[in-house]
């Protein structure tokens, strides 16, 4: 499959609402060369699903991971996806960046669509404190139930009261250690 | 050999399972049939953490499983992310991800860190990233064979593949200076380089590979215990493979020719024309139990073969890396801005790292890391369905984690805890074979 060809269905299917594509070619192979196309967009949260569902139709879908980081006001997820597995150089990663602001971190979740999504947006809850309208489970997967923080969000307050915690309960690992030689 | 149904009731492996799934049936009937919680695990440490399932059972049969991870979350990705580490620290931060595939992670994450700060790599040393990663295919799926063996109750067959798994490790001693951990790839090439003395002996473990290839396949293939205990175990259908995105030999062993080094070449990848293997390419149907996942992984030792024969044959000569000097290397990496996804074919599925720097700082600003596992988390739900709790360990195994360490089991039986020790599973699932050997 050609990137050419999922952009211009992405485009035909959203409109204006995708913003900014961009294909950034690359050559790889020494002997044998190879272009691989790679797609990167930004689209509306609410535009997620039906982004996701367009790339379905052109051919096997695969999420590889959502990624995430705290950008000050809004917190950045990117999905990265993969259309069309299956043939030599016939896979094409898209990347669809969305913003969502910190007063009301929603997107609507793909499981419907793309069910081996669930892991990472369950991650993307308990790291980034994202909601994810329509996800079957949405209990922790690493951290534990009770931890009352979102380890990836820089402006956490409570955050420096666990990584203290931790630097004491080190120091004195250290002090019992040097008390017992 | 002919085309196989694992719910045929003709079929003359299957009978002993299928006596025991009458008498449980008439068990239900009379009423027997209440359902109660195996919860096993948490210590099981070859995922990126160890895991708890919690098996809800009826009889010998599993109607439910509830996966629970995150017992040993290290948070690497938010170490790697904290202000004061620059990209060399993180680079052995990634590599140490896991024990298992120390080369995937490093190289994935170097491509990422390379696209981003626009990095070429040398084509000497996009071979020998090859090489190194091929090699660790092949004592990772030998060391997989090993374990899938022991969890059948077959050590005989453990030790012979864990003996000749000692050979590739010696090979990438050699070549790295280490068994594991090879610490081989850096931003803009390789560390060390493959001298003259040493491609004989990189031969001389092929020709070794190749002569035992044989009869590895035959001694897992070809008998009937192995074929009996992982035939129609552990099923992951086509379409669930698909809808779940499970990658790897538990996607291929499915029938989904889903490979990263075919569907999205990178590297030198390209110039050795892989192509996903399946359990089509040994004249089997596809059905996604166990037993094609061991005919996948096998397979793939073959091809690693021939990629590695290719890569010593056409080697090309020249620099190993485009950064020589280390403070050089890392005054380009502090002035570059940009984002970047690296993503490799690992023994068990793609890996992916995405990062993203900032200029003037020598941190990283975003770094996200999928190990192939995540992926494969999901498939483990349509795997355990309707089977017994003896085949637990080899299906727990079949997507390739690391089980040895699983180290306990309570049974939670009419209000009593019962403690059931790995021992007393494995000695389970050894008694159903020596059941079915009779």
């Amino acid at each position: 499959m050609r990137a050419e060809r999922v952009l211009q269905a992405l485009t035909a299917s959203l409109g204006e609402k995708l913003r900014n594509p961009e294909l950034r070619p690359r050559e790889v192979g020494v002997r044998r060369k190879w272009t691989v196309e790679e797609i990167w967009a930004e689209v509306p949260r609410e535009a997620i699903p039906q982004a996701v569902a367009t790339l379905k139709n052109l051919g096997p879908l695969h999420i590889s991971i959502i990624s995430g980081h705290d950008a000050g006001d809004v917190i950045e997820l990117l999905y990265h996806l993969a259309v069309g597995f299956g043939t030599e150089g016939g896979e094409v990663m898209v990347t669809l960046r969305t913003f969502l602001p910190k007063s009301d971190p929603r997107v609507p979740s793909i499981c419907g669509i793309l069910p081996g999504a669930e892991t990472t947006e369950r991650e993307k809850i308990e790291f980034l404190g994202v909601e994810f309208p329509g996800i079957p489970r949405r209990d922790h997967v690493f951290l534990p139930d009770d931890l009352p923080v979102h380890p990836w969000r820089r402006d956490e307050p409570e955050l420096e009261k666990f990584l203290h915690r931790m630097v004491e309960w080190e120091k004195g690992h250290e002090r019992k250690e040097s008390e017992g030689s | 050999m002919s085309e196989r149904n694992p719910r045929d009731p003709n079929d003359p492996v299957l009978p002993a399972v299928d006596e025991v799934r009458e008498v449980e049936l008439r068990g239900l009937e009379a009423g027997l049939g209440e359902t109660f919680e195996v919860p096993i695990g948490p210590i099981h440490p070859a995922l990126k953490e160890p895991i708890r399932l919690t098996f809800r059972v009826r009889g010998e049969r599993i109607v439910g499983v509830d996966i629970r991870t995150g017992f040993a979350h290290r948070g690497i990705e938010f170490m790697g992310m904290r202000q004061g580490r620059n990209l060399i620290q993180v680079l052995y931060l990634a590599e140490r991800i896991c024990g298992i595939c120390s080369v995937s992670h490093p190289i994935a994450f170097t491509q990422a860190v390379e696209r981003a700060a626009g990095i070429e790599v040398p084509p000497r040393a996009q071979y020998i990233r090859v090489i190194i990663s091929e090699l660790e295919r092949i004592h990772s799926h030998l060391l997989w064979a090993g374990v899938a063996a022991h969890e059948l109750g077959f050590d005989t067959l453990l030790h012979l593949t864990w003996r000749v798994r000692e050979k590739v490790l010696d090979i990438l001693e050699e070549l790295s200076g280490n068994r594991i951990d090879y610490a081989i790839p850096i931003f803009g090439g390789v560390r060390r380089d493959i001298t003259p003395e040493q491609y004989p002996k990189v031969w001389e473990a092929i020709r070794y590979y190749r002569g035992l290839q044989e009869q590895l396949l035959d001694a897992f293939l070809n008998d009937p215990t192995v074929e009996a205990r992982t035939r129609g175990v552990g099923i992951l259908e086509p379409k669930e493979a698909e809808e779940l995105c499970a990658v790897g030999p538990t996607a291929r062993a499915s029938g989904l020719r889903k490979d990263v080094r075919q569907d999205r070449p990178y590297l030198a990848y390209p110039d050795f024309e892989v192509r996903a293997i399946t359990p089509a390419d040994y004249g089997l149907t596809p059905l996604g139990d166990v037993y094609d996942k061991i005919v996948v992984r096998l397979l793939e030792v073959g091809q690693s073969l021939d990629i590695i024969e290719k890569a010593l044959e056409n080697m090309p000569e020249g620099e190993i890396t485009s950064f020589p000097k280390i403070p050089a290397l890392l005054a380009h990496l502090k002035k570059a801005e940009g984002e970047g996804l690296g993503w490799h074919e690992a023994p068990r599925g793609e890996v992916i790292h995405y990062v993203r720097l900032v200029s003037g700082d020598e941190s990283l600003l975003v770094w996200k890391v999928k190990a192939p596992t995540y992926s494969n988390l999901m498939s483990w739900y349509p795997m355990f369905e309707d089977q017994e709790i003896a085949d637990i360990p080899i299906i727990a195994a079949c997507i390739d984690p690391c089980i040895c360490c699983m180290d306990r089991v309570y049974v939670v039986r009419d209000g009593k805890e019962e403690t059931w020790t790995k021992e007393k599973l494995l000695q389970l699932s050894w008694e159903k074979t020596r059941r079915m050997r009779r």
